[in-house]
């Protein structure tokens, strides 16, 4: 052994107070051996230090079992309930919206974020739960005062430190202990009992902090007052990209298109913005200002035949195929009794004959009460046949003797 | 850490016990075949109901086997060093595919019963059929089967062979040649498998498809094998082999993987059934439809429960997986589930398309039973052949010795 570990390396002054014992050892086999023997001495603050982990340490120092599984575990239940609360709280108490015919309280639409949120949790739990025990992170550890041990540590040297902080701890049995389980260069690390800044650093350091604080409260300042005031100068541009895109303007040259132009003609049959939907009585239902009393379309077998067709894709699910409202979405709902739904109206009521076409022309086209709106799905001509099949559908339920032909009246019960 | 001195002096073969297990493995096997076909004949529909149950059951044991090949490849491929002690194990469970082309032949002879896309009526009269038709017939079907095996049985013959070489040469060559073969292996082995499944179960209702059906059957298969990879252990142990090369620490891994299976599992069944029950396609919806109808629902919800909670709470612990006698209970538990996976898979199709059929009941009949013995004693027999006049550990492996002194951290 060497001479040296006689007398300890760190200089001893008079502001310094032991932070630990620290034996060396030259492989991981010597250092488990002599973890044993720590253990066994009963001392309970004490560590061994290796730059690579080594099997069977736990069980040398007599570590108990961590308890980060259950950490874990019980962070992902409460990530799993939180999962399950959140979802069953905002789609079917706080929003309750049906979303495809699904009930609004339905595990297997909620089982991917209850995964998600366990999965989280269980990780959050498991890398701060780790950070915790180990309490991390430290800013200093005393351990470090000792030269040797920075040096060797994590290259190629074993070590063990018994600490003042250990009940059992007295400098010279520690001492003697670690070398008598072979322990090399044995000595006592002392560390600066208070820590002190210099009085230059401190003062200047207090200066440069309050004027970066002073300097960090202009940017919001600056903001708060551009929000409060109006500007004729250009704002500020922190992205100029979104800005100053590159881009051609009216008369410039563009080599991509054959004839050179950056700006390009109109494409035949291209309307003027407004032209198109000029047509009142087309395109909103309106006469004068009021809802057209008749369609805006010649009423033909044709038109009857594709009003039927898009009712049947657009309107039956709801109002039901013949307009009574027994529609599937509307019996489903009515069974699920999840309250925020209204049946549809019958199109056979009074209120819904008497009403004008350009009336139910505006109801597909904007929606009415509860009932979404259409226009943005179905195409004018087509909204304009649907009315003409319900007007059909409404007759077909109140008819009266004289729309049947005569020649074939007889055939009636 | 343990030296290899405690280990030299263990049992290492399975010397007298090979032709035991061999004669009554094989015997209860023959037995079952014939007691199976014997029913067949006797029963009602005998013969359809015994196809169907000799399918469940075939599938069944070529799951296991097939795990047991991608655990041989997947080790390889990784390197690893802690599994060496039961890939032996691996490679033979693997090899077993060579038995399993040869208990495929049944399959054939009931293709007509098995796979209603074989009927010329319904091929005239269904147009879906028709437009998969280039795909669903019979003579490309048989070319397909031809391929899978050649895969399975070539890989995993190859595996347990040169292995079985290293024993005597010792030469790690061997194992940088099977590490070669893992990689384009392991490729082959995932195109094979998801197209066996689409073939001899997705395709039995051959309106439905659903492109994660490959998965499905993949991760019952590695979780199949992860499970019987304990019986067979305490099998050995309880008989006095291998009682010190295989530690807490190997069940300890093996019981993760088993574990971590079981989860993927329910993972991959859920996936597939979401995307079905929100989309709400006719198309895709009856084939769950039928499994939620009348007794059918009862054994879905046994899958969730049996395969998925309860196994989940039950080895979520760590002392469940690292004894052997708590494991294997868990590991019969998880294999009995898959089995109930398998029928789940392909027995409600029994009905389809029959006229007056109970639609919702579950056909139980003995010969699942029976087709199950015979299978399995088969299967038995023939891993015991693959071990008979060898070590149960790769006693040539390289990394023999890292296994040996193995320990999780
Ligand atoms: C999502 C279900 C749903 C669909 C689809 C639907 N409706 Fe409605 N409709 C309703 C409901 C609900 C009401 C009653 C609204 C209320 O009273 O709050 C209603 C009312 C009506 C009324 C009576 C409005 C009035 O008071 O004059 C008409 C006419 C009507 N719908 C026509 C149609 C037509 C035509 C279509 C197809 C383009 C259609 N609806 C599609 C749900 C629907």
């Amino acid at each position: 052994m060497h001479d040296h570990t006689a007398k300890p390396q760190t200089k001893a002054e008079p502001s310094t107070r032991v932070f630990a014992v620290l034996a060396e050892f030259p492989s991981g086999d010597e250092m488990l051996e002599a973890a044993r023997k720590v253990r066994d001495a009963g001392y309970t603050k004490w560590d061994t230090h290796s730059p690579y982990p080594v099997h069977g340490i736990d069980e040398a120092m007599g570590i108990r079992r961590t308890i980060l599984p259950t950490i874990v575990f019980v962070c992902g239940l409460t990530g799993a309930l939180t999962g399950l609360a959140l979802q069953w709280w905002t789609s079917s108490v706080y929003y309750p919206v049906i979303v495809s015919g699904k009930p609004m309280f339905s595990l297997p639409a909620n089982i991917p974020i209850i995964f998600e949120l366990t999965v989280l949790f269980s990780a959050f739990g498991a890398v701060f739960g780790m950070f915790a025990l180990n309490g991390l992170p430290s800013l200093y550890h005393g351990i470090f005062n000792s030269g040797r041990f920075n040096s060797r540590m994590s290259t190629d040297r074993f070590y063990i430190s018994i600490e003042a902080a250990d009940p059992k701890f007295n400098r010279d049995s520690a001492r003697k202990l670690l070398e008598s389980i072979g322990g090399q260069s044995v000595e006592v690390v002392e560390e600066r009992a208070a820590v002190e800044f210099p009085p230059m650093l401190r003062k200047w350091g207090i200066t440069a902090l309050l004027v970066l604080g002073a300097f960090a409260l202009l940017p919001p300042l600056y903001t708060l007052r551009a929000r409060t005031r109006t500007s004729e100068v250009t704002r500020m541009q922190l992205i100029w990209d979104m800005d100053q895109q590159p881009r051609f303007r009216a008369q410039m040259k563009n080599p991509l298109f054959a004839d050179g132009r950056a700006m390009r003609p109109q494409v035949p049959g291209t309307v003027a913005r407004g032209e198109a939907f000029a047509d009142d009585h087309l395109h909103r239902g309106l006469v004068d200002g009021r809802f057209a009393a008749t369609n805006a379309l010649p009423v033909t077998e044709s038109l009857l035949q594709r009003g039927r067709k898009k009712f049947d894709i657009y309107c039956a699910q709801c109002h039901g195929l013949d307009g009574l409202g027994q529609g599937m979405i509307s019996v489903r709902a009515e069974r699920l009794q999840e309250g925020t739904w209204v049946p549809p109206l019958s199109l056979h009521d009074e209120v819904v004959r008497t009403r004008e076409d350009g009336h139910i022309f505006n109801t597909i086209t904007n929606g009415i009460r509860t009932m979404p709106p259409y226009g943005d799905q179905i195409r004018v001509e087509d909204r304009w046949a649907i009315v003409a099949y319900v007007r059909a559908l409404q007759r077909s339920q109140n008819a009266t003797l004289e729309d049947v032909p005569s020649d074939r009246r007889g055939e009636l019960p | 850490m343990r030296h290899p001195a405690d280990i030299s002096g263990e049992s290492r073969r399975l010397d007298a016990l090979a032709p035991k297990l061999m004669g009554m493995a094989g015997g209860v096997g023959l037995l079952g075949l014939i007691i199976s076909v014997a029913l067949a004949f006797m029963t009602e529909d005998g013969v359809r109901r015994a196809y169907h149950a000799y399918m469940v059951n075939f599938c069944y044991f070529l799951s296991i086997s097939l795990g047991g090949l991608f655990f041989t490849l997947i080790q390889h491929l990784s390197r690893a060093g802690w599994s060496v002690v039961v890939r032996r194990l691996s490679e033979a469970v693997g090899a077993n595919t060579l038995v399993m082309l040869v208990l495929f032949i049944p399959i054939l002879l009931g293709m007509h019963h098995l796979f209603p896309w074989t009927s010329a009526e319904l091929l005239q009269n269904d147009p879906v059929l028709q437009w998969k038709q280039p795909y669903l017939n019979a003579p490309f079907f048989l070319i397909r089967c031809a391929v899978y095996f050649g895969v399975w049985c070539g890989l995993s013959y190859f595996l347990l062979k040169r292995s079985l070489d290293q024993d005597a040469s010792r030469d790690p060559k061997i194992t940088l040649s099977m590490e070669r073969m893992s990689a384009p292996g392991l490729i082959a082995f995932a195109i094979t498998l998801t197209f066996a499944s689409f073939d001899f179960l997705m395709s039995r209702d051959y309106h439905w498809f659903s492109t994660i059906f490959g998965v499905y059957f993949f991760a019952g298969s590695f979780l199949s094998f992860m499970a019987i990879l304990p019986v067979i252990l305490l099998f050995l142990k309880s008989n006095g082999r291998l009682r010190h090369a295989v530690s807490a620490e190997h069940y300890h891994d093996i019981g993760k993987l088993l574990f971590a299976m079981n989860v993927f599992w329910a993972y991959i069944a859920f996936s597939q059934f979401m995307l079905i029950w929100y989309a709400n396609l006719p198309e895709e919806t009856g084939w769950y439809h039928r499994r939620i109808t009348g007794d059918w629902l009862n054994l879905s919800y046994a899958l969730l429960f049996g395969h998925f909670i309860i196994p989940f709470l039950g080895l979520i612990g760590r002392v469940s997986k690292r004894r052997l006698r708590l494991l294997t209970p868990w590991a019969v538990w998880v294999l009995a589930m898959h089995w109930l996976d398998l029928y789940w898979l392909a027995m409600p199709e029994y009905w389809l398309r029959v006229e007056g059929a109970p639609v919702g009941t579950i056909p139980f009949s003995l010969l699942d039973l029976s087709t199950f013995l015979g299978i399995g004693g088969i299967w038995v027999a023939v891993l015991a052949l693959w071990l008979r006049d060898h070590s149960l550990i790769p006693e040539g492996d390289p990394r023999l010795a890292e296994s040996l002194a193995f320990e999780n951290a």
